[in-house]
C-alpha cells in the first residue's frame, strides 16, 4: 500500500504538470434527446470532427468533453438516428452548452419511427457500441417491455447470463458459466452488501426491475472498477430527473397464478422534474409494489437414504421499492447528487411435506410456516466537478443488507407405517403407502422455532481525478483514484426445537381444509390430505407448555455453528489511461486492492459419544493484496463494426461461509468441518476477443471468445486422518478434516454469439418482425481432489467442470411490432450444470436444462397510455435435478404458468 | 399540477403502507425466556420388591439454556420463588385401601451429594391424604429437585405366591400454585407409576455359584465379550457374582475378594472391589415364572466413544432358582446361547 501511495504521489503531480503543459482547453457540455418524444439518448457518441477527441452521453443523455478552443465541428451519432453535425465556437476556459435533438433515420427504417421498444434497443446497443469495455446494456425501455418482475429475470436476456431460480423466479445471476460468487453486484457503481448470511453475492429477486433506469453487465474490467469480479460485474442504475417538465409515469397491473388460483397485483409510480429557471435542482422519486401468490408442487428423492419427499409450497411474495435521486447543478461545471434506494422483498412460505422412509417403516408429515424479509438500502452522496484542467468525481456510500427471518416454524409428526416407492420412471414416483394422508396415524415428533438475522453494512468512500491530454492528433485521459470500504457482517441465530414425552394430540388435532386443488399436487397424482395448521399447533403449544421440552443441546449447537461477526476493510487505488488513436481506443492501467479481514465465531466440539462437549469462541484474520494489470482495446473496423480485445486480471473473494473459522468437530462421526480464515481469493486472468457489427436499423451481430485461467480455485477438500487442530498441539490425533482450500487451478473457455435486428428485408407483413437471439457455449475444467482419494492417495486429482457452469445458455425471441402493437414470444434456455459436488460422483447434484417460454404484448392507446399483457412459463417447465446419473432424478418442481396485464402511463405536464 | 402531486404523494404513502403486510393466521410461540419453567416427574416409574418399606418420586425442573455458555448442553435453572405442587393418585391396581398401604409421607431435597434438607432440619411442606389420594409438596426456590417419599406397610403386599395381577399406584401432578412472579407450569401428561415387584417372580438378586467351574466358565463366556475384566477373571479372586433384575434395569455385579478404600460421605471405607455391568431392560415377562428377557447397555471405548451390547433370551423360575438362557451381541460379534443357573 505504501509503495502505491509513493507511486501515486510521484505520478500525480507529474500528470498535472503534463496536463498544464498541454494546450489550453475549453469545455463542451450538452444534452442529447430524441426530437420526437424528448427521450434522452443515453450512449450517444459525441466527437470533434477531424480529431480523435470524443465522448459518450451518460444515461441522462448528457456529455462533457474537454476540447481545444476555437471553431469545431461536433458530430453526434446514435444508432438508428441520422448523424447530426453542429458547428460551435469554443472559448478558452469557458463552458459551451449544447442541447441537441436527433431525428430518427426514417429512410433506413422504412418509415418506422424509433419509438418504444425499438428506441430501448437503440439506447442499449448504442451504449454497448460506444462503451470502452465489453458490456451489455438493458435500457429502462427494455426492462419495461419484457415480463421481468425483478433484476435477475431482466438479466437472463443478456448473452452469457443464466440464472438460478427460487419458486420459478430468478434469484442469482451466473455470468459466463461461473457461480454467483464470481460476479459482483453494484447499485449506481458501488457494490451492495448481501442480505444473506454466508455469501457475498446478492439475490437479485429483492430488487424490482421497475426501479432501474438501466442494467449494465460488464464482462471485462477497467482499472476504475472493483477488481473482485471474475465472471463479470453487474451495475444496476437508478433513475434521475431529466427535464423541467413534471414527469409522472407508472403502471398498474393485476394477474393470476394458475397453480394457486389467486391473483397478483403490481403497481409502480415515478415522479421526476427539474426545478428552477436553469433546471439546477432535479428530483426523482420512484415507488413500486408487487404482491404475488406463488406455489409449487415438488417431489424429491434422496438416493443415499432411499427417502422420498412430496412437497407442496405456497407463498405470498411481495417486493417493495423506493428510490430517489436529488441532484443539484451549481453551474455547468459542478454538481452534487444524493441517491437512495430501498428494496424490500418478503416471502411468507408454507411448506407441507411427507417424507417416506421405507427402511424405518416410518412416514413423516411436516408443515412449515416461515416469513423472510430481505432488504437492501443504499445512500450515495457524491459530486462531479469539471475544473479547467481536470475533473474530479467523488462519492460516499452507506449501504446495508438485512435478511430477517422473524419466524421459521416447522412442526413434524411421524407415523410408524410401511411404504415403498419407485422413482425409476423419472417423471413421477410410483408410491405405495396406503393411508399415508390419514392424519390420525401421525404422532407428534418435534416442533422447531427459529428466527435469524443477517446484517451486512458497507461504508464506502471513493474519488477519481481525470486529466485530459492531447498528443499530436490523438487525445486521451489519465485517470487515478482511490477507494476504501469498511464492511461489517454478522449473523445471529435463534433456534429452538421442542419434543414431548406425550400428551400432544395426533396430527388430526391440528389440521385444516386443503389450501389448493383439494389437497392434491403434481396434477392430482398425490393427495396430501388435510394439512396441519401451524398457527393451530402454536396455540396448543402456548396453552400447554408443560408438555414440551426444549432440546437445549441442539439449540446451543445450531446457534453457535453458523453465527459470526466479521469485519472486512478494503483499500484500493488505480491509475489508468484512456487513449484514442485514430480508430483505436486503448484503455489500460493498474488497480491495487488490499483487504484486511477479521472474524469471530465459535467452535462446536461433539464428543465421541455424540454429545455436545464444548463450544469455544474463536477468532481469525487474514490480509491479502492484489495488483491487477488490465488492458482493453477497441478497434473501429468500420463505422458500425468494432473489434474488441481485453486482457485483465481480477479475483473473487471467498464466501463468508468458507472463510469464517467456525467449526464442527464431530468425534462420533470422526469428521471435522472447519473454516479457513487463511483462504486466498481466486485469481483469474481473463482474455476476451469480440467482433461486433451494428445495424443502422437498430440491431447487432456479434461473436466473441473468452478464456479465463483461475488460480487458487477454492474447493472443498478432505484431509484424511489429519491431526486437529491443523496447526499447534493436536488435541485429536486423527480425524477427517473437511475444509475449503486453495491450490487447484481451473480453466474456462467460451464462445458468445448474438444476433438481433428488425427483419425489414422480408416482404410485406413479415418485415414488422424482429429477431432477438443469443447463445453462449462454455467449457470448463477444474482440477480437484479426487473423490476416490483416501489416506493412501490423498493427493489424487480429478478434473471436473466448474459448479454452476452450463455448457449451453441462450435466448431467442420473435417480436412483431407495428405502430400500436408489440407482441413478443421469448424463450430462455439454461443448459444443464453441476450444482453441488458430492462426496462421491454418485452424489454430484446436477440441474437439468430448462427452457422457459414467455409471451408479452403491448398496445399503445396514445403516447401517454399503453396496455400490456404478459404470460410466463407457458409450458409449465419444471425445475429438475439429478444425482450422479441422469437416471437418478432427485427433484422435479412445477410452478405452472402465471400472467399479468395492466396499464402503463407516461404523463408529461408543462410547468 | 398540485392535484397530480397530491395524487403522487397519496400513492407513495399507499405503497409504503402496503409493504407493512399483515401476517395472517400467525400465532407466535412463547419460546426463549417466555417459555415457562416446567416441573415434572423425574422418572415415569419405579418399582421395588414386595417388602419395601417406602417408595418415592422426584419432581424436577426441565433443563434450560445456560446464558453464561458454561453449560452448552443446558442446566436446571432453579426457581426464583417457592411454589406448591399438587399431586394425586390417579389409579391403583391390585388393591383398594390406600390408607392401609401408605402410612406416611415426607419430602426433602439434596443440598450436596452427602447432605439433604432433612439432614439440615429443613422441613418441606408436604401433605398426603391417603383417603382421597391427594397431596401437595413445596418446591422451594433455589432447588433443582424435590423427592417425595411415601412410607409404606412392608407386610401389605409381602406374600409367598407368584401374583398373576399387577399391583401398582399411578400418580399425576395436577397443579402448580405460584404467586405469579415467575412463569411456572407442569407436565400434566407424565405419570409416575410405582410397581410392586413380586419376589416370587423374576425380579430380585440372583447369585451365581462361581465355585462351580462350569457355571463360572459360562458366565465368563457370556459377559466376557463385553467386559475384559470379566473375561480375565479367576474364580479364586471372586467373592460373589450376582445378577440383579430390578425395575427396568439389570445389573451384573462381580464382587472381588480384593478390597479397596473408597470415599463415602461418612469418610473413607474399605469395600470389596466390584466389576459392574449395567443395562436397561428392553423386554421382560412379568407376573409369570417363565418368559422372555432382553437388556441393552453401553460400553465406553478407550477413545471415549460408546458401543452398545444386547443380551436376549429366556428365563425360567424353578424351585432351585432361575435358569437364564441368553445370547449376547457386541461389537458385531455374538456369543453362543448360554444357560446360567442362579439362586436367590
Amino acid at each position: 500500500m505504501k509503495k502505491l501511495i509513493l507511486l501515486l504521489s510521484t505520478i500525480v503531480p507529474a500528470l498535472i504538470g503534463f496536463s498544464q503543459s498541454a494546450a489550453e482547453t475549453a469545455l463542451l457540455k450538452g444534452t442529447i434527446s430524441d426530437a420526437a418524444n424528448r427521450s434522452k439518448l443515453a450512449g450517444a457518441s459525441v466527437r470533434i470532427s477531424g480529431t480523435t477527441n470524443g465522448t459518450v452521453a451518460d444515461l441522462n443523455g448528457q456529455f462533457t468533453l474537454y476540447c481545444p478552443p476555437g471553431n469545431a465541428s461536433v458530430v453526434i451519432s446514435f444508432l438508428g438516428y441520422r448523424d447530426t453535425t453542429l458547428q460551435v465556437t469554443l472559448q478558452q476556459n469557458q463552458v459551451t452548452t449544447l442541447s441537441v435533438s436527433l431525428s430518427s433515420g426514417v429512410a433506413q427504417l422504412g418509415n418506422v419511427l424509433i419509438t418504444g421498444f425499438l428506441q430501448g434497443q437503440a439506447k442499449a446497443l448504442t451504449q454497448q457500441k460506444n462503451a470502452d469495455n465489453i458490456r451489455n446494456i438493458i435500457s429502462s425501455d427494455q426492462i419495461g417491455r419484457f415480463p421481468d418482475p425483478n433484476a435477475a429475470e431482466a438479466l437472463q436476456r443478456v448473452p452469457g447470463v443464466n440464472i438460478e431460480r427460487d419458486q420459478g423466479e430468478g434469484r442469482y445471476v451466473l455470468i459466463r458459466g461461473l457461480a454467483p460468487q464470481f460476479t459482483n453486484i453494484n447499485i449506481n457503481g458501488e457494490q451492495i452488501p448481501s442480505p444473506e448470511a454466508d455469501v457475498r453475492f446478492v439475490a437479485l429477486d429483492a430488487i424490482p426491475s421497475d426501479q432501474l433506469a438501466s442494467i449494465e453487465v460488464s464482462k471485462t474490467l477497467t482499472p476504475d472498477m472493483d477488481g473482485d469480479a471474475v465472471g463479470g460485474s453487474v451495475n444496476l442504475i437508478t433513475r434521475t430527473a431529466q427535464n423541467k417538465f413534471t414527469h409522472i409515469n407508472g403502471s398498474l397491473a393485476g394477474g393470476y397464478n394458475n397453480l394457486t388460483g389467486k391473483p397478483n397485483v403490481q403497481g409502480q409510480l415515478q415522479f421526476d422534474q427539474r426545478f428552477g429557471a436553469r433546471e439546477k435542482l432535479g428530483v426523482m422519486i420512484n415507488g413500486n409494489y408487487y404482491h404475488n401468490h406463488l406455489a409449487s408442487d415438488n417431489w424429491e428423492y434422496a438416493p443415499s437414504d432411499n427417502e422420498l419427499e412430496l412437497r407442496d409450497y405456497e407463498l405470498v411474495r411481495t417486493r417493495t421499492g423506493l428510490s430517489s435521486t436529488i441532484d443539484y447543478k451549481f453551474n455547468d461545471r459542478h454538481e452534487i447528487y444524493f441517491r437512495s434506494i430501498y428494496s424490500r422483498f418478503t416471502d411468507r412460505e408454507w411448506r407441507r411435506r411427507y417424507v417416506f422412509i421405507p427402511e424405518d417403516d416410518e412416514i413423516e408429515k411436516l408443515m412449515k410456516d416461515r416469513f423472510e424479509a430481505q432488504s437492501i438500502a443504499s445512500f450515495n452522496l457524491g459530486g462531479k466537478h469539471n475544473f479547467r484542467k481536470f475533473y474530479l468525481n467523488y462519492e460516499g456510500q452507506y449501504s446495508q443488507g438485512r435478511q430477517n427471518t422473524p419466524y421459521d416454524h416447522e412442526v413434524g409428526f411421524i407415523a410408524g407405517m410401511p411404504s415403498s416407492f419407485d422413482v425409476t420412471g423419472g417423471k413421477y414416483p410410483v408410491l405405495n403407502a396406503a393411508g399415508f394422508n390419514d392424519n390420525s396415524n401421525y404422532e407428534f415428533d418435534e416442533v422447531a422455532y427459529g428466527h435469524t438475522l443477517a446484517k451486512d453494512r458497507n461504508i464506502t468512500a471513493k474519488f477519481e481525478i481525470g486529466i485530459p491530454y492531447k498528443t499530436g492528433r490523438s487525445s486521451g485521459t489519465i485517470k487515478f483514484g482511490g477507494k476504501t470500504r469498511f464492511k461489517k457482517k454478522s449473523y445471529t441465530i435463534n433456534s429452538e426445537a421442542y419434543g414431548s414425552d406425550g400428551g400432544v394430540p395426533e396430527a388430526n388435532g391440528f389440521d385444516e381444509d386443503p389450501i389448493k386443488d383439494n389437497g392434491t399436487i403434481l396434477g392430482g397424482r398425490f393427495n396430501m390430505g388435510r394439512p396441519v395448521n401451524v398457527a393451530s399447533f402454536n396455540r396448543f403449544f402456548n396453552q400447554n407448555p408443560g408438555l414440551f421440552e426444549l432440546d437445549v443441546e441442539s439449540k446451543s449447537i445450531d446457534e453457535a455453528l453458523e453465527s459470526f461477526q466479521a469485519e472486512e476493510n478494503v483499500y484500493a487505488a488505480f491509475l489508468m489511461a484512456r487513449h484514442q488513436l485514430k480508430k483505436v481506443l486503448l484503455v489500460g492501467g493498474l488497480r491495487y486492492e488490499r483487504t484486511n479481514v477479521k472474524y469471530n465465531s465459535k467452535d462446536v466440539v461433539i464428543d465421541p459419544a455424540g454429545d455436545l462437549q464444548e463450544i469455544i469462541p474463536v477468532s481469525g484474520s487474514s490480509n491479502y493484496d492484489f495488483l491487477l494489470p488490465q488492458v482493453q482495446a477497441r478497434f473501429e473496423l468500420g463505422k458500425m463494426t468494432n473489434l474488441r480485445a481485453s486482457a485483465a486480471y481480477s479475483y473473487a473473494r471467498p464466501n463468508f461461509s468458507e472463510i469464517i473459522p467456525a467449526q464442527e468437530i464431530n468425534r462420533e462421526d470422526e469428521v471435522a468441518t472447519i473454516g479457513n480464515a487463511n483462504l486466498k481469493p481466486t485469481k483469474s486472468l481473463n482474455l476476451d476477443l469480440m467482433l461486433e457489427h451494428y445495424f443502422g436499423n437498430v440491431g447487432i451481430v456479434s461473436a466473441g471468445i473468452f478464456h479465463k485461467k483461475l488460480d487458487d480455485f477454492i474447493y472443498r477438500r478432505v484431509l484424511f486422518n489429519s491431526p486437529y487442530p491443523l496447526t499447534g498441539t493436536p488435541i485429536i490425533p486423527a480425524i477427517d478434516v473437511i475444509q475449503a482450500q486453495n491450490g487447484n487451478d481451473a480453466n474456462l473457455t467460451g464462445v458468445e454469439l448474438a444476433f438481433q435486428r428488425k427483419l425489414d428485408f422480408l416482404p410485406g407483413f413479415l418485415n414488422k418482425f424482429s429477431l432477438y437471439t443469443n447463445y453462449t457455449y462454455t467449457h470448463s475444467k477444474a482440477n480437484l481432489q479426487s473423490r476416490t482419494a483416501d489416506p493412501s492417495k490423498p493427493n489424487e486429482i480429478k478434473s471436473l467442470r466448474l459448479p454452476g457452469q452450463a455448457t449451453h445458455v441462450g435466448n431467442i425471441a420473435l417480436a412483431f411490432e407495428s405502430k400500436k402493437l408489440l407482441v413478443r414470444l421469448a424463450a430462455n434456455f439454461n443448459g444443464e450444470y453441476l450444482s453441488e459436488i458430492g462426496g462421491e460422483p454418485a452424489e454430484d447434484l446436477y440441474v437439468k436444462s430448462r427452457m422457459q417460454l414467455d409471451l408479452s404484448a403491448s398496445y399503445v392507446i396514445n403516447p401517454r397510455f399503453r396496455l400490456f399483457a404478459e404470460g410466463l412459463n407457458l409450458t409449465n417447465q419444471p425445475f429438475e435435478s439429478y444425482m450422479g446419473s441422469k437416471n437418478v432424478i432427485s427433484q422435479r418442481e412445477f410452478y405452472s404458468w402465471w400472467m399479468r396485464f395492466g396499464l402503463k402511463f407516461d404523463l408529461h405536464a408543462k410547468k | 399540477m398540485k392535484s397530480i402531486q397530491l395524487l403522487l404523494c397519496g400513492l407513495l404513502l399507499l405503497s409504503a403502507w402496503s409493504c407493512d403486510k399483515k401476517n395472517d393466521d400467525l400465532v407466535m410461540p412463547n419460546t426463549g425466556d417466555n417459555f415457562p419453567q416446567v416441573i415434572r416427574f423425574d422418572d415415569e416409574g419405579d418399582g421395588d420388591l414386595e417388602d419395601a418399606d417406602e417408595f418415592s418420586f422426584k419432581l424436577v425442573l426441565n433443563d434450560r439454556s445456560d446464558a453464561s455458555g458454561e453449560n452448552p448442553g443446558g442446566k436446571i435453572t432453579p426457581l426464583k420463588e417457592d411454589v406448591t405442587v399438587l399431586f394425586e393418585v390417579k389409579e391403583k391396581e391390585g388393591f383398594n385401601n390406600l390408607a392401609s398401604y401408605i402410612k406416611g409421607v415426607k419430602a426433602f431435597y439434596e443440598i450436596d451429594d452427602c447432605t439433604t434438607s432433612e439432614d439440615q432440619g429443613i422441613d418441606l411442606d408436604v401433605i398426603f391424604d391417603a383417603a382421597t389420594g391427594k397431596g401437595s409438596v413445596s418446591f422451594p426456590k433455589d432447588v433443582e429437585e424435590v423427592e417425595v417419599v411415601f412410607e409404606t406397610d412392608e407386610d401389605f403386599f409381602n406374600d409367598n405366591v407368584l401374583n398373576k395381577d399387577e399391583r401398582s399406584i399411578t400418580m399425576i401432578v395436577t397443579a402448580v400454585q405460584t404467586s405469579g412472579a415467575e412463569k411456572v407450569t407442569f407436565n400434566n401428561a407424565l405419570e409416575f407409576k410405582y410397581e410392586v415387584l413380586d419376589d416370587e417372580g423374576v425380579h430380585g438378586d440372583w447369585e451365581l455359584d462361581h465355585e462351580d467351574a462350569t457355571e463360572f466358565a459360562r458366565f465368563k463366556a457370556l459377559f466376557g465379550k463385553v467386559n475384559e475384566d470379566i473375561a480375565g477373571l479367576d474364580a479364586d479372586d471372586v467373592d460373589k457374582i450376582e445378577i440383579s433384575i430390578e425395575y427396568n434395569e439389570v445389573k451384573v455385579v462381580v464382587e472381588l475378594k480384593e478390597m479397596e478404600e473408597i470415599d463415602e460421605c461418612d469418610g473413607p471405607e474399605m469395600v470389596n472391589k466390584v466389576i459392574e455391568l449395567e443395562a436397561d431392560l428392553e423386554d421382560l415377562s412379568t407376573l409369570t415364572d417363565e418368559g422372555e428377557i432382553e437388556f441393552v447397555g453401553e460400553v465406553e471405548q478407550p477413545d471415549g466413544s460408546i458401543k452398545e451390547f444386547v443380551y436376549k433370551g429366556e428365563f425360567k423360575i424353578t424351585s432351585a432358582g432361575i435358569e437364564l438362557v441368553l445370547k449376547g451381541e457386541y461389537d458385531d460379534e455374538e456369543t453362543d446361547k448360554i444357560t446360567l443357573l442362579l439362586k436367590k
